[in-house]
């Protein structure tokens, strides 16, 4: 809904994601700041940055899998995995580019999505998701089982640096524009399908798969494109992911990583990409505020041991989403909303 | 058959057919050898008590349910084995018995999931979105406001149909299937549940479908008053069966369907 007093007299205009000129300028403000974040921030703060970056990618295309199409997926570190060694072998193996790699990485994670996506066509909710945590399994015993000549087997994959012409991307603060680019491009994207008709049908299967199908949408195909894009995602970032570490190995896509991505996508909100954004943001600063103050507490008070520091971490880490589940299960973008309209109303509810 | 005969069946082929239709669950026979012609341009009324067998047929004629006997033609074609939404792009569109809308998506969005089959976006093309998906988006929303304004629901267009009163849903349900074209529609207890004022007014947008829109509608209904004045043609069933199908009149007239409605313990 938009502020009283505002028209539309285009379809365009009524549509188009920032409509006011406050919006304009509010979007123009925070894209600056972004620009000038590493120059403001700490190295290390450039890195946070970075990671929650490459989560970010990954968490958006989980949020069209899961949050918009409605198909529970437990396997999004495994497609980020297969994104990562296909970067890697791009790179390794075929001496191309990172700017082949990434989107390389994207598609072949894509691929993977699709073999899942066709089984998501035929089994709902609790099945669903012990296949796709099947995912997980099953790509590390791939890595683990090829001849380690192809996929460097336990050992890992390292790799170079990305560069375009003159420009080597070996800081964290080279690789922040190169990051922040991507996710620019691909939350772009996302908010392209989800106002066009994919988005439509992923939300028309998501629910009501009987109606949607008697409206002409092949519900199979849709929640079948709805894998292959977010695995499409989870690779891009994976491959993104592998630029910034440059050492890949499979104890780094773990099915507890997918279940941080689903927190991330809850706590902000299912079925938006702000949304997404907002919950990857918020658990990142919250896991690296934990991993920086865990040091402090040992440091204070010696007895406890780093043991037991950061076990209790981890609890108070699980019982923060616990709690946010229990009271803001709709995540913060539906209070935002909620807001913002009685904001935009005040003082005449009309 | 003599040849006048003949070319009267060719003009007045019929649109979508059942033919021999039988349709078990397990021990109910929900229809039973049912055949029945919708012609192009007529609108017919399916009426018979609860549990007759109408949302059953409705379902079969839209490819839900396969029957397990006889078969279902749409313009003279066999339908056996298409997926519902090759059926349901192919023309024949239904809309439902309560309702099957989309509750947390706008007015507006609902009716662009009618238009779903006519777009042609790619994934890539909705990914970089401008220029193509845009303008698609815009050309088809053109389209969605035609039937919005034509059910005059345009100043709900942006509320999310989970929030909409009954009377309000079912004209958006009919808007989504008009979204579809549809050569055929298939309706199914579009006025039950409504008061008598929403009754009129959807009675006229569906009397608007048939005459200015010239698509022919199936419509289905368990109350007998309220069809007789919209149906060219009333076909009646009972327990699975088709016990009568012709003009309101006879059928009104017809001691079989007196007798199935009145109950057999009078
Ligand atoms: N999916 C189903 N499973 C089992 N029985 C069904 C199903 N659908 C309908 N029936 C049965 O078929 C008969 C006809 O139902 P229905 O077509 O809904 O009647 P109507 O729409 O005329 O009220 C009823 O006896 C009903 O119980
Ligand atoms: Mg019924």
């Amino acid at each position: 809904m938009d502020p009283s007093g505002i028209f539309f007299t285009r379809y365009e205009t009524d549509s188009a994601l920032v409509r006011t000129r406050a919006q304009w300028l509010a979007l123009a403000l925070f894209g600056a700041a972004l620009l000038l974040y590493p120059w403001l921030a700490s190295p290390r703060l450039v890195a946070v940055a970075n990671l929650m970056f490459v989560t970010a990618i990954v968490v958006v295309g989980l949020q069209i899998t899961t949050g918009y199409a409605g198909q529970i997926n437990l396997g999004q570190a495994a497609f980020m995995g297969v994104g990562a060694y296909g970067a890697c072998v791009i790179e390794v193996k075929f001496g191309l580019p990172f700017w082949v790699g990434v989107p390389a990485g994207g598609v072949f994670a894509a691929l993977a999505g699709w073999a899942f996506g066709l089984t998501a066509a035929r089994i709902k909710g609790f099945y669903l998701a012990l296949t796709t945590i099947a995912a997980q399994f099953l790509f590390v015993f791939v890595v683990l089982n090829l001849p380690s000549s192809w996929l460097g087997g336990v050992n890992g994959f390292s790799l170079q640096a990305a560069r375009l012409g003159p420009i080597v991307f070996d800081s964290d603060r080279a690789l922040y524009y190169l990051f922040l680019a991507s996710v620019a491009v691909m939350v772009f994207g996302a908010f392209g399908i989800v106002r066009s008709r994919h988005g439509r049908a992923f939300v028309a299967v998501r629910d009501d798969d009987v109606a949607a199908g008697m409206m002409g949408i092949d519900v199979a195909g849709t929640k079948a494109r709805a894998f292959v894009l977010g695995a499409f995602y989870a690779g891009v970032g994976g491959a993104l992911w592998a630029y910034q570490i440059r050492f890949v190995s499979v104890d780094q896509f773990t099915l507890f990583n997918s279940i941080w991505f689903i927190a991330m996508m809850i706590v902000g909100g299912l079925g938006s990409i702000v949304g997404a954004l907002i919950g990857t943001v918020l658990i990142r600063a919250i896991q690296e505020t934990i991993t920086s103050l865990g040091p402090d507490i040992v440091q204070l008070v010696p007895a406890l041991g780093s043991d037991i520091v950061f076990a209790s971490m981890n609890v108070f880490l699980g019982l923060v989403i616990t709690g946010f589940l229990l009271l803001e299960p709709k995540g913060l973008m539906h209070r935002w909303n909620i807001f913002k309209a009685a904001y935009r109303l005040w003082p005449f509810p009309h | 058959m003599t040849s006048s005969a003949a070319l009267a069946t060719a003009v007045d082929a019929p649109v979508l057919e059942a033919r021999d239709v039988t349709l078990r669950f397990g021990g109910v026979t929900a229809l039973s050898e049912i055949s029945l012609q919708i012609r192009a341009d007529e609108m017919l009324a399916v009426i018979g008590p609860n549990g007759a067998g109408k949302s059953s047929l409705l379902n079969v004629l839209s490819g839900f349910y396969r029957p397990q006997q006889g078969s279902i033609a749409y313009t003279g074609r066999d339908m056996q084995g298409r997926a519902v939404h090759e059926i349901a792009r192919a023309g024949i569109v239904r809309t439902f018995q309560g309702t099957h809308l989309f509750p947390h998506m706008s007015v507006l969005d609902n009716i662009l999931i009618g238009r779903h089959a006519h777009m042609r976006s790619s994934l890539p093309q909705s990914f970089i979105y401008f220029p193509w998906a845009q303008r698609e988006e815009a050309r088809h929303r053109a389209f969605a406001e035609d039937i919005i304004e034509f059910l005059e629901i345009e100043n709900i267009r942006h509320q999310p149909v989970g929030a909409l009163g009954y009377g309000l849903r079912k004209r958006v349900d009919l808007g989504r299937a008009l979204a579809m074209e549809p050569k055929v529609l298939l309706m199914d207890e579009p006025m039950a549940g409504m008061n008598t004022e929403e009754k009129e007014d959807l009675a006229r947008f569906v009397i608007d479908v048939r005459e200015a829109r010239r698509i022919p509608v199936v419509l289905v209904e368990h109350d007998m008053g309220v069809v007789m004045d919209l149906a060219d043609r009333v076909a009646v069933l009972d327990f699975g069966r088709k016990i009568a199908d012709g003009t309101p009149a006879e059928v009104q007239a017809d001691p079989v369907v007196i007798q199935a409605y009145l109950g057999t313990g009078a």
